[in-house]
């Protein structure tokens, strides 16, 4: 859906209701939509995890200190083993 | 067509889902197709529905300036469905068919457009194409037209709608085939 979405086609679907219900295919549907959404734009605001990895609360400063310059979700493609053409291409 | 079959009228029988769908029409965005499909999962139906209603047609943000946004994110996710319906009350508050096409178009140069509502579309237009230059900049620019709760209602907007038109294409909606 987000990197290939020509794909999705009626064969796609068959093979998906050899697996799902339809209930349980729209559901998966929107929840994998919602987050193609979601993570880019998650993306942009830079934020970092509210809590260091012994679980104090953290500021976000000392966040970004702990886990990086740059958020891993404005990284196209990385952590999925997919190719990654990027959102929206 | 859709992939996943639509649920006939009859067959949604939750009066709660049932309202959504008559805003849902009301509005026209989006008109009863999507939900009807939504429909089979019928307590996301209801939280998508809503949610969808209120950050389109709620908030702090321009409605017709949003629905200019919508229609640009359905042409960026290639979905013909959410492309192709309109905003009722945009439509009914002067906005056309000119300036939805402006806003797809070259809107940077185009004075009916102002800076924050450039902006916006820039926003837009960078969040899914771009994203690596919707940085601290640039929602510094942002801040200088919009409050951080209109901005956040944008951003969200345009999420929640990208994600949307992405599931509306994977169904097939909209296809003619």
């Amino acid at each position: 859906m987000a990197l290939d979405p020509d794909r999705i086609d009626a064969a796609f679907y068959a093979d998906l209701r050899r697996h799902w219900s339809e209930e349980e295919i729209v559901e998966l549907g929107a929840f994998i939509g919602f987050n193609i959404g979601y993570h880019t734009f998650f993306g942009t605001l830079k934020f970092y995890p509210m809590f260091a990895p012994d679980g104090r609360l953290v500021s976000q400063e000392e966040s970004a200190r702990i886990y990086g310059a740059a958020p891993a979700s404005l990284s196209r493609g990385q952590g999925t083993g997919d190719k990654g053409k990027g959102a929206g291409s | 067509m859709s992939f996943v079959q639509p649920l006939a009228p009859n067959e949604i029988t939750d009066p709660e889902l049932q309202a959504l769908i008559r805003r849902c029409e009301a509005l026209g965005v989006p008109d009863a197709l999507f939900p009807r499909v939504l429909a089979r999962a019928p307590d996301h139906a209801k939280a998508l529905l809503a949610a969808l209603l209120h950050s389109h047609a709620e908030g702090g943000v321009d409605h017709g300036l949003k629905e200019i946004i919508r229609v640009r994110l359905a042409r960026t996710a290639g979905d013909p469905y959410f492309a192709g319906l309109r905003s009722a009350r945009a439509r009914g508050a002067g906005l056309d068919e000119t300036m939805i096409e402006a806003g797809a178009g070259k809107f940077e140069e185009d004075a009916r457009f102002t800076d924050a509502a450039k902006w916006a579309l820039r926003y837009a237009r960078e969040m899914y194409l771009n994203p690596e230059k919707v940085d601290e900049a640039f929602y510094a620019e942002g801040k200088r037209h919009y409050t951080e709760a209109q901005i956040m209602e944008l951003g969200a907007f345009i999420a929640f709608h990208y994600g949307m038109q992405s599931f509306t294409r994977a169904l097939g909606l909209g296809n003619k085939r």
